[in-house]
């Protein structure tokens, strides 16, 4: 039980630096400026293009806002937190930040040993097109026969 | 999935789908356990074994093994959600309808894996559980509790969870009571369909707080609405579509 309560802060407080990176990087306009996670740290990888990251786009709010990413993977530092060693990682395409994942907390995401954390805010290009989901079957509160009529459940099982 | 089967209950309506057809009789049969249910537990039913001890013509110690083996389990779950899930209605009626419908699902669902149904899914007014093959998941569309014809966003669910159950506030006056504080809907996914079902209705109903204790101390993914409109989730209940 223990383990697993380490297990999960872990996970809550990779999910902050997520969000907390998504956030910062919404803010500014220029993500590799915003946590000390990016890819600025002494112990950065190198791209996975081959690009350096060396740090240099990270120099604070005041960099100006035109200056673009270079593509690739991008592995920050790691940091010491409370629950153990976090390490962010990103993927730059066309000089924006597609993706960003924390590798070294991925080993404990295993569906066996599912690690759940506090509810966070999903990011807004999560909440995004559903409406072009392909989906058979839809969750919703409880559809009466009156709601059901209303409901895009029905309208699915009359189109199968 | 190529067999899709329809049919109302409960109030409600029931979808059944699966990737081969299903013979009748297993039909009649999936039906039959809904059918059952709903004679016992519904207080919409004058005569009901439920309505019969809401108006006290029968004693709840009485009432017949099914019927205390359900209420035993709803007053289980009442203990592990520390009262925010309850079967006792403000006017403290006895009321099962939180966990009836669930397990009329996973009475449902055993009588398709009997019948050798390998893969399905079943959903009764807006509560799903699933059969799907080994490393298989299914995107399932979770509805918008402002606007019943749209979706809100779609997840994916594989093993180990098999059931995906939302409670909404469009259920005021069922079987949700409490402040409802902080969330609008609350979609939870659960290896099984009760337990999913009683979370979704014990986080609508105890908000925040419940919502923290259970994340952080059962296997189950949980995406709410909170009443700002902003859409919480656990890493498990990201999304399923492409970005």
């Amino acid at each position: 039980m223990s383990t697993r309560g380490t297990l999960g802060g872990v996970f809550a407080s990779a999910a902050v630096l997520i969000i907390g990176w998504q956030i910062g990087a919404a803010a500014l306009g220029h993500p590799a400026t915003t946590t000390s996670t990016g890819p600025t740290g002494a112990t950065a990888g190198s791209g996975s293009n081959g690009a350096p990251t060396s740090g240099s786009s990270g120099s604070g709010s005041g960099s100006p806002a035109s200056s673009t990413l270079k593509d690739g993977t991008f592995t920050g530092a790691s940091v010491q937190t409370p629950y153990g060693e976090v390490q962010v990682s990103i993927v730059v395409a066309s000089g924006r930040i597609s993706d960003v994942a924390t590798p070294t907390l991925q080993a404990y995401d295993g569906r066996s040993e599912r690690i759940n954390s506090q509810a966070v805010p999903l990011l807004k290009r999560e909440v995004l097109q559903a409406q072009s989901a392909k989906v058979s079957m839809i969750s919703g509160a409880t559809f009466t026969s009156r709601g059901y009529l209303t409901s895009l459940q029905s309208a699915l099982d009359k189109a199968a | 999935m190529t067999a899709w089967h329809v049919f109302s209950t409960m109030g409600t309506v029931v979808s059944i789908h699966a990737d081969a057809p299903i013979a009748r009789h297993v039909l009649r049969e999936v039906e039959g356990v809904f059918a059952a249910f709903d004679r016992r537990f519904s207080l919409y039913r004058p005569d009901s074994e439920i309505s019969r001890i809401a108006d006290g013509r029968l004693a709840l110690l009485a009432a017949g093994a099914e019927l205390r083996n359900v209420y035993e389990l709803a007053l289980g779950w009442r203990s592990a959600t520390h009262g925010a899930f309850t079967p006792h209605r403000p006017d403290g009626v006895v009321d099962l309808s939180g966990v009836v419908k669930a397990l009329a699902i996973r009475d449902a669902g055993t009588a398709l894996d009997h019948a050798g149904a390998t893969t399905w899914s079943i959903g009764c007014g807006g509560d799903i559980l699933t059969r799907l093959s080994d490393g298989a998941e299914q995107t399932i569309g979770i509805a918008d509790p402002a606007d019943r014809r749209r979706l809100l966003t779609a997840v994916a669910i594989s093993a180990p969870h098999r059931a995906i159950a939302t409670s909404g506030v469009s259920e005021r006056g069922e079987h949700v009571w409490g402040p409802r504080p902080d969330f609008d809907q609350v979609t939870v996914l659960a290896a099984d369909i009760v337990t999913a079902d009683v979370l979704a209705t014990a986080i609508l109903a105890g908000g925040q707080e419940t919502c923290d204790e259970v994340t952080a101390t059962m296997p189950v993914d949980v995406l709410c609405v909170r009443r700002d409109g902003e859409v919480v989730g656990t890493p498990g209940a990201r999304l399923a579509l492409p970005a």
